[in-house]
């Protein structure tokens, strides 16, 4: 793995440096591709965590922090998935679980994952995601910190939570002897929010009609992004997006690939292996995804003094966590915000969060006149993948939108 | 000045030529067989033929199927599910719901009285449900597909099967015929497995029929028996027009007719 982060930085770094090569996704890649050698080189005291983890929080206790899913995303990116997934099925896993943990468990049965300092699970977004920390914190003889993220966003709850979040900064401690430095949180915090105000203007910026934002530029940008938050990369980087897009707009408008005929609302996360058919709706289609649905800014900006109570509302207000009602109308805001034509839910093979509700969230979206498209991809085990059947599904789709008027006419 | 459409499916390749009043002037059905181009070839000759036309005559083609994008010469390349909606209702009119099964692929689609497209459902990747699940079934009863479609007369529709998955279904009937099943029976609960999996397709995106006359395409509605089962499973009438395999070249052809005339515009964009 390090091998591979090494590669793809040195690629990345020449590409960028090459006329017209400076592009905001490349820049992108090689930020991640940089964080994940700081994960495996050995030299970066390592935490493992669930998707909601408090990293600003980590990256001020000096470590460099990340959900495992990353782990299950970048090796589905670069095409090697299938050996991992193999040995956690071997290993006794049945393959109509979430192929983002198959492969996570398979990666760290061959050794591919290094033993963290510490393990910090969370309830919140799925149950797979805990037991499959448990796994690692049972694999790698670590103890395993736990989260339980409350589902509604009450003051008991938030108080629930920060109490946890401060009896983890103390086991950290005695696991680690790292200490949580007041100051140097509240600079991180400061930096984090000063992040999510970037990202925010790239938000508003992709909701212009028609988007400067193409379908793969900020494909899982808003769940990565916080890995980098309280690091200065992560305002740099969001600020490349922000002058990118504003530039475009300014220019003119779109996204420089297509002219936009259609925009859609991606539900959930992406498909990470290579596969044609978002560039097929973008470039043959003129269907463009204009938002995900996490690429939402849920909370509000965290007191530097206080941050514990602010970072216990951002974990709270993710939109994978409480009543589906809840992510319903988060869904029904992006949409209207974005002015959306039609929603796509790949349904993630073995996802509950994925498939279990996504009559209700078609049900939801139809009500202000937003049609759902439900597929079922593994987004991560690129062997079931019906390429065929799939793009007839999306072309179809795409027909349908553009014979209707749009909702927001 | 003639239209034609051709729908290339994994079991047959379908073309219909229409003329400028949308009247059907030819169609022919051919095997697809290994290689999909020459299916294309020989429906299109066949069909040409037949109307007594040559390439000259034809001023726009549009191909559908799930080898549509491996039709020379055509103008677009249209889905199989906006095209089985605009030929059901030229044929049919009321209809509102068209359940196709194809060789591949079975589909529920909901349209508008001017074939808008309003929803569908598709199966996944799984051949339960569609016609290369009956012809296996039928490989394994050791009778042809033709004659698959009538065995289940008289049966008491007592028998189950309680495999989904095409290979094991196969081994299911397999054991049954070797326990001395009634081969009419084993016949009638393969229908109802069918028509099982197609009406949780259609009910997913249509909850109340009531208001939605339902027709049926695709070769299986040549197969009485399953369409009996969907009926009963559905409880509504299902009707069938007269050449329900060639469908979606007909609709095809109404596109490329639409286009050809400069009708049927798309949206605008939204810029």
């Amino acid at each position: 793995m390090l091998q591979q982060f090494e590669r793809t930085i040195d690629a990345l770094e020449a590409k960028l440096a090459a006329p017209q090569g400076n592009t905001p996704r490349r820049r992108y890649a090689l930020e991640f591709a940089r964080l994940g050698k700081r994960l495996y080189d050995g030299r970066h005291p390592v935490a493992w965590c669930g998707v909601v983890a408090p990293f600003d929080l980590l990256n001020a206790m000096g470590f460099t922090s990340c959900f495992v899913e990353f782990v299950g995303a970048s090796l589905a990116s670069s095409g090697v998935v299938d050996t991992f997934l193999d040995r956690a099925e071997q290993d006794g896993l049945v393959p109509d679980m979430c192929a983002y943990h198959r492969a996570v468990a398979g990666a760290a049965a061959l050794g591919m994952m290094p033993v963290p300092q510490v393990l910090v699970a969370t309830s919140c977004p799925c149950f797979a995601g805990q037991a499959t920390m448990e796994n690692l914190a049972r694999l790698m003889e670590r103890e395993l910190i736990f989260l339980h993220v409350p589902l509604e966003q009450t003051p008991e709850a938030v108080r629930y939570l920060v109490d946890q979040l401060e009896s983890m900064i103390t086991q950290i401690t005695a696991l680690t002897g790292r200490r949580l430095d007041p100051d140097k949180l509240a600079r991180t915090i400061e930096r984090s929010n000063r992040a999510v105000a970037v990202i925010e203007e790239v938000f508003e910026l992709a909701a212009h009609i028609p988007s400067p934002s193409a379908s793969r530029e900020l494909k899982d940008f808003g769940i990565a992004m916080p890995l980098l938050f309280g690091r200065p990369e992560a305002i740099e980087l969001a600020q490349v997006f922000r002058d990118a897009f504003a530039g475009r707009i300014r220019s003119g408008g779109g996204n420089g690939v297509t002219k936009e005929r259609v925009r859609l609302l991606w539900i959930q996360n992406r498909i990470q292996f290579r596969e044609p058919l978002v560039k097929m709706l973008e470039q043959e289609l003129g269907a463009v995804v204009v938002v995900d649905e996490l690429n939402h800014v849920t909370w509000d900006p965290i007191d530097p003094q206080n941050p514990l109570e602010g970072i216990a509302r951002r974990m709270i207000s993710n939109p994978f966590n409480g009543p589906i009602e809840s992510r319903i109308s988060k869904l029904q805001a992006l949409a209207r915000r974005y002015r959306v034509d039609g929603a796509i839910n790949p349904c993630n093979w073995g996802c509950r969060q994925g498939a279990g509700a996504r009559g209700l969230m078609q049900t939801g979206l139809a009500e202000i006149g937003v049609p759902v498209l439900n597929l079922e991809v593994d987004c991560v085990d690129p062997r079931s993948f019906a390429e065929g059947q799939l793009r007839t599904r999306l072309e179809a789709f795409v027909e349908m939108l553009e014979a209707k008027s749009s909702p927001w006419s | 000045m003639y239209f034609l459409g051709i729908d290339i499916g994994s079991l047959s390749c379908d073309t219909v030529i229409i003329d400028q009043t949308s009247g059907i002037v030819a169609s022919a059905v051919v095997p697809t067989g290994a290689r999909n181009v020459k299916a294309i070839e020989r429906s299109k000759a066949d069909a040409m033929s037949l109307a007594g036309l040559i390439d000259e005559d034809i001023a726009a083609l549009v191909s559908t199927g799930y080898g549509r994008r491996r039709v020379a010469g055509r103008s677009a390349a249209v889905t199989e599910i906006s095209c089985h909606a605009r030929g059901i209702l030229h044929l049919l009119p009321e209809t509102r719901l068209l359940i196709d099964i194809g060789g591949q692929d079975s589909k529920a689609i909901v349209f508008d009285g001017e074939g808008n497209v309003a929803n569908f459902s598709m199966n996944d990747k799984c051949a339960a449900g569609t016609g290369r699940f009956l012809e296996a079934m039928a490989r394994a009863l050791e009778v042809d597909i033709i004659e698959l479609a009538q065995l289940d007369r008289g049966a008491r529709g007592e028998l189950t099967l309680s495999s989904m998955c095409t290979v094991f279904a196969e081994s299911e009937v397999v054991s049954l015929i070797a326990d001395g099943a009634e081969v009419k029976e084993i016949v009638a609960g393969l229908n109802r497995s069918v028509a099982n999996r197609v009406q949780s397709m259609v009910k997913r995106i249509a909850p109340d029929l009531s208001c939605l006359p339902v027709a049926m395409s695709g070769g299986v509605a040549y197969n009485e028996g399953v369409v009996r089962s969907l009926q009963t499973q559905l409880d509504v009438e299902i009707a069938i027009p007269e050449k329900p395999d060639i469908v979606g070249a007909l609709g095809a052809a109404l596109v490329a007719r639409e286009r050809a005339l400069g009708q049927g515009e798309k949206r605008r964009p939204t810029e």
